[in-house]
């Protein structure tokens, strides 16, 4: 795809986001923060027995590649079990949403993905002694920008 | 009430509209968020990427003069283009441009007040089109650190002579409770805290709810009151020296310090060197 192609595909998710909301009574709730951008994300995630995601949703204040690569991961992974989230590359992503739009900023394309494998990571622990996986939602972006 | 020290140097939105087709003005966006110009912007204005355009790819450092030459040119910027900058988050990455523009001694240049979210909020005209201009033949003058750039090791003499520094950061980030955000990855530096006999005054403090700067009086007593006062030799810092830009910009053109400088080493730097003092109460 041409760069353009790549912006305009990055435009359409921050402009029209996908699953973007909360969702109630989740068995994951994890938030995620990128410093140098004041990017925060909220993810919510519904999973079946199998641990595999029967819904995700997301809230969030950031940059257009941030909240658009959110977007995206929210239809990329929908479907997937855990194990699969755990193994996920962050260069799939990438090349999806462009390289080049995004290398200088890879913090924030790999944002949600990476606040949702770290979720993946812990989520069996907490399992094993019949708890969710639940943090307290944080919206303390303006803390950086104050 | 007085005036500003350098009125020219900032327009409002209702004159950047009127100038759009004037051809020997060129508008520039620059912005943190690297797509925002492409979500739409200013009709006419280019587009300048303070980590692309303005920063040497390997070292930690500027563009030289070829590099500085070669983005004028081809934004179309000749010697004799007056640059109008605007950007988000209240102008710092245009007022980050306008400073490193001024490291050139490029003179024509101005910060549209209010930014791109006045602008937005204004319900003015934003254009998909990426503006293209014939390039120009640009020449610059070579850099100059010297006057309003600070590096480490003058930073650690002017704390030892008692020279005062403004840290333009959240009192959390000042008190060393923060290096970033509670909750998230505490990265950027290896300390928290702040340069030794450094004043907090963020820099949001110099600016109103829609992003323009408080006015003259307002900006002199928020620095005066602090003992920030023209009469002496300042320094301001921030995480990587945006923010502290954004206050640079409001004590050298708006208040008129003649010496004042920015230290864009700021806390990534300091708060990671070896044996530099830090204050945490």
């Amino acid at each position: 795809m041409e760069r353009q192609e790549y912006i305009e595909f990055i435009l359409d998710h921050y402009q029209h986001p996908r699953n973007k909301g909360a969702l109630e009574d989740p068995d994951m709730l994890v938030n995620g923060g990128n410093p140098g951008c004041g990017d925060v994300v909220t993810l919510y995630v519904k999973l079946d027995n199998e641990d595999r995601i029967t819904d995700i949703r997301f809230e969030g204040h950031g940059c257009t590649i941030s909240m658009a690569a959110a977007s995206f991961l929210t239809e990329m992974v929908n479907g997937k079990k855990l194990d699969e989230i755990r193994q996920l590359d962050y260069q799939q992503l990438i090349d999806i949403l462009g390289p080049e739009v995004v290398k200088s900023r890879l913090r924030c394309a790999t944002l949600a993905m990476d606040t949702l494998q770290g979720a993946a990571r812990e989520y069996p622990s907490r399992k094993a002694t019949g708890q969710k996986l639940i943090q307290p939602i944080v919206l303390t972006h303006t803390l950086l920008t104050e | 009430m007085s005036e500003y020290a350098r009125p020219d140097v900032l327009v409002g939105t209702a004159w950047v509209q009127e100038h759009l087709t004037d051809p020997n003005l060129r508008i520039a966006e620059c912005d943190e968020d690297v797509l925002l110009y492409d979500v739409g912007h200013i009709p006419g204005a280019v587009k300048i990427d303070w980590h692309v355009d303005l920063q040497n790819p390997v070292v930690r450092d500027y563009i030289n003069k070829n590099g500085f030459e070669a983005v004028l040119s081809s934004r179309g910027i000749g010697n004799d283009t007056t640059v109008v900058f605007y950007g988000d988050k209240s102008n710092w990455w245009a007022t980050y441009a306008f400073w490193v523009f001024q490291l050139f001694g490029f003179e024509k240049a101005k910060i549209m007040n209010g930014g791109r979210q006045k602008w937005v909020a204004e319900n003015r005209p934003l254009s998909q089109e990426k503006a293209k201009y014939p390039p120009t033949y640009f020449v610059a003058r070579d850099r100059d650190d010297n006057q309003i750039r600070a590096f480490r090791d003058q930073v650690m003499k002017h704390v030892a002579a008692g020279n005062p520094l403004v840290d333009v950061r959240s009192p959390q980030e000042y008190h060393g409770e923060l290096l970033a955000m509670p909750g998230y990855p505490q990265e950027g530096a290896m300390r928290g805290g702040h340069i030794p006999g450094a004043r907090n005054i963020p820099w949001s403090k110099a600016v109103r709810e829609d992003g323009t700067f408080k006015s003259p009086d307002e900006l002199k007593e928020l620095y005066q009151s602090q003992g920030i006062t023209e009469d002496k030799d300042v320094i301001a810092y921030c995480r990587i020296g945006e923010r502290s830009s954004h206050t640079w910009f409001a004590l050298k053109y708006l208040l008129g310090f003649p010496k004042v400088r920015n230290y864009d080493g700021s806390w990534t730097e300091w708060g990671n060197l070896v044996e530099a003092p830090i204050e945490r109460p």
